[in-house]
């Protein structure tokens, strides 16, 4: 039977109970919006009392279905002040879903100044001081508390920057180097643990039961099929794209297609790109002796990770995934990957979000702080972060609060969140997601199994239905996934391999023990939605928050020369079901 | 004038018999080239070797017609990472 781990973090005392019969089918994203709906008053501070943050491994997470490692972290978000589920991949995940935890709620709020450590393993779960390892950066911590805890243990944490309770900051989970590179990045979720006196998750999963499987054969025959389509896919198989070269191949590929947006969203094409492309960092990496291919959790046929090293292939910083190093790079005019490396590093460091620091940047450029293309003064405006300063205390806010006090006018953002690495203008499609989607500009939200496999709704091809449908369609199917503990990549195998689909929900039926069919589960992707979309409803969102900024409509993008023109009609119609 | 083509990854190495200036960039003469499927044969690229197809940094088919000045960008099979669902694939089959 699987638990829900309460922390009180008023009375510093944890405790267990059942999982209720109407959550008996969630994990991930269904799990974590479910419970911060029911939990959370939508009006509440994000950095208040009221406000929790819930984590939740996927339905499958945990057993050895392939690519499954992923968790979820829910609560109301401090930079958009609606709801928000950030995801990673870490075996802290599967450790908690060996353990039999579907879901930890932390709650209340620590009165005084100390951080706490909450420590998880068979025989229970405490709160232990952790001022020791506060205000520090991640680097370091982690190899004090591997050394404290144990090489086998999962860490969760979150940085200085979510100390100075900025919304820029992101939880952060261990890589299976032991480096703090895995993020759940987006929504500044990491503040909103610190806010309540937390900073560290510690998880051991010596001696766990495991999960439970209830039909052990649909699961069998389920993981067996989608095996078969992640290793025979182009894009999944060894050798193929992610696997080659990392998330981070797409540089070439969206600058060719004019996309790629440079210095502050100005220009969608820049052939300086190619400096940090994804062939030029596996070249590197293979020089330097970093490791590529590479897994985020142990499991994955994927394997589209690395770790990135210093020149001398010394002091790795983990992955440099394609967000990363776009927002980082050629979104603050930056083309050199040992600077985008040290970059990334910082963030990871001080436990910002790499693509809402990236755009924090690229802003304080715009405002004057420093010129496109200067990574050490990008650098030292990490370091203002690290110190606590003034300066630093805003650019922890995020992108938008450093365009106001700066006088930007150009703010990339959506419901006060930064859009990663494609400009709307040239891919309207994603456009239309970034400015519906209950999380702010978010291009993981319809990044999934195309509509004429899930059928979710309208007819096969994508390209002849108009984008409301197509994004709402694409919404649903990754809602969904988000839940079930897979990876979003294992989409490119399962659109084009319908047995692959099977797969993934049959190993689903499998734990659950459930007979979910492809179709149905559509359902449960739609009510994901409507449920987050209930929330911001009723924490003030309207249709006016459902917007691009404003000079996507008027400042035309070169090198295509096209802004942003999709009807605010149609964006209104993505959630009329 | 010329085409200019960029070719990416493990296809620059078809360009390195000609190539001159910018990596993986070859400039060739639109003589019997009309589209895309005749700039894969002019250099010796099968279909099948490729998988994102750009003409001026649209995404195009085989059939996409091109012409003097235009820049074609040919990615390897094993560089294939679009969210194709978000792309129309241009063609000019039509004509």
């Amino acid at each position: 039977m699987r638990k829900i781990l309460r922390v009180n973090m008023n009375t510093l005392e944890t405790s267990y109970e059942d999982v209720p019969e109407k959550y008996q089918t969630l994990g991930g994203r269904s799990m974590t919006s479910t419970v911060v709906a029911d939990e959370v008053p939508p009006t509440c501070h994000p950095l208040g009392p009221h406000n929790k943050v819930v984590f939740a491994p996927g339905i499958v997470t945990g057993t050895d279905a392939p690519t499954s490692g992923r968790i979820s972290v829910g609560g109301k978000s401090p930079l958009t002040g609606g709801i928000k589920e950030a995801n990673a991949g870490t075996k802290c995940a599967q450790m908690l879903g060996r353990l039999g935890i579907a879901a930890i709620v932390v709650e209340g709020k620590h009165e005084g100044d100390d951080y706490y450590l909450l420590k998880v393993t068979r025989d229970g779960s405490a709160l232990i001081n952790a001022n020791q390892w506060s205000g520090k950066g991640l680097y370091e911590v982690y190899k004090e508390l591997f050394e404290e805890f144990g090489k086998a243990v999962g860490i969760c944490s979150v940085g200085i920057a979510a100390e100075l309770l900025g919304a820029n900051s992101g939880v952060c989970f261990s890589d299976p180097e032991g480096l703090p590179s895995r993020y759940a990045g987006r929504g500044g979720l990491g503040a909103v643990m610190a806010s309540k006196g937390l900073k560290f998750v510690v998880v051991d999963d010596t001696s766990a039961p495991g999960v439970e499987i209830k039909n052990n054969e649909a699961f069998e025959k389920g993981k067996e099929k989608l095996r078969k389509a992640l290793t025979s896919h182009d894009v999944t198989k060894p050798g193929g794209a992610l696997n080659s070269y990392g998330t981070d191949v797409l540089i070439n590929i969206i600058n060719e297609a004019g996309a790629l947006p440079q210095r502050n969203f100005s220009s969608g094409q820049d052939d300086r790109s190619e400096n940090v492309s994804g062939e030029k960092k596996a070249e590197e990496i293979k020089k330097r002796g970093g490791v590529r291919p590479h897994v985020c959790s142990p499991g994955c046929i994927i394997k589209c990770s690395e770790v990135w090293t210093n020149p001398d292939g010394t002091d790795p910083v983990g992955v440099l995934e394609y967000e990363s190093v776009w927002a980082l790079g050629p979104n603050c005019g930056i083309y050199d990957l040992d600077v985008v490396g040290e970059l990334n590093r910082a963030c990871n460091d001080l436990g910002l979000d790499t693509i809402e620091a990236g755009n924090t940047i690229a802003v304080a450029m715009e405002g004057g702080l420093a010129e496109f293309g200067d990574g050490e003064k990008a650098l030292q405006l990490f370091e203002e972060i690290r110190n606590k300063t003034p300066t630093g205390k805003i650019l922890a806010s995020g992108t938008e609060v450093t365009g106001k006090v700066f006088g930007v006018v150009r703010i990339p953002t959506v419901k006060g969140q930064a859009l990663p690495a494609y400009d709307p203008r040239s891919i309207k499609g994603i456009g239309v997601t970034y400015a519906t989607t209950p999380m702010g500009a978010d291009h993981t939200a319809g990044y999934a199994i195309a509509p004429e496999i899930l059928k979710v709704g309208g007819e096969a091809d994508p390209f002849d239905k108009k984008k409301a449908d197509l994004s709402r369609d694409l919404q649903v199917a990754t809602a969904f996934i988000d839940s079930s503990g897979y990876c979003l990549f294992i989409a490119f195998a399962l659109l084009d391999i319908s047995e692959g689909v099977e797969g993934m929900v049959e190993t689903i039926n499998g734990v659950l023990g459930t007979d979910f069919t492809v179709d149905s589960v559509a359902e449960i992707g739609k009510q994901i939605l409507k449920t987050e979309r209930v929330f911001n409803e009723a924490a003030g969102f309207t249709s006016v928050d459902d917007r691009l900024p404003e000079f996507m409509r008027e400042e035309a993008l070169p090198p295509h020369n096209e802004v942003f023109d999709v009807p605010d009609e149609e964006l209104d119609r993505v959630f009329n079901f | 004038m010329v085409i200019k083509v960029k070719l990416y990854g493990n296809l620059r190495e078809k360009a390195s018999r000609s190539a001159e200036g910018a990596p993986g960039m070859v400039e060739i003469e639109d003589r019997g080239i009309k589209m895309v499927s005749d700039v894969l044969n002019a250099l010796n690229i099968d279909e099948a070797e490729t998988s994102h197809l750009f003409v001026n940094g649209k995404y195009s088919g085989l059939r996409k017609k091109v012409k003097n000045g235009d820049r074609v960008a040919i990615f390897p099979k094993n560089m294939g990472l679009l969210y194709k669902w978000y792309f129309r694939r241009e063609e000019n089959d039509q004509e």
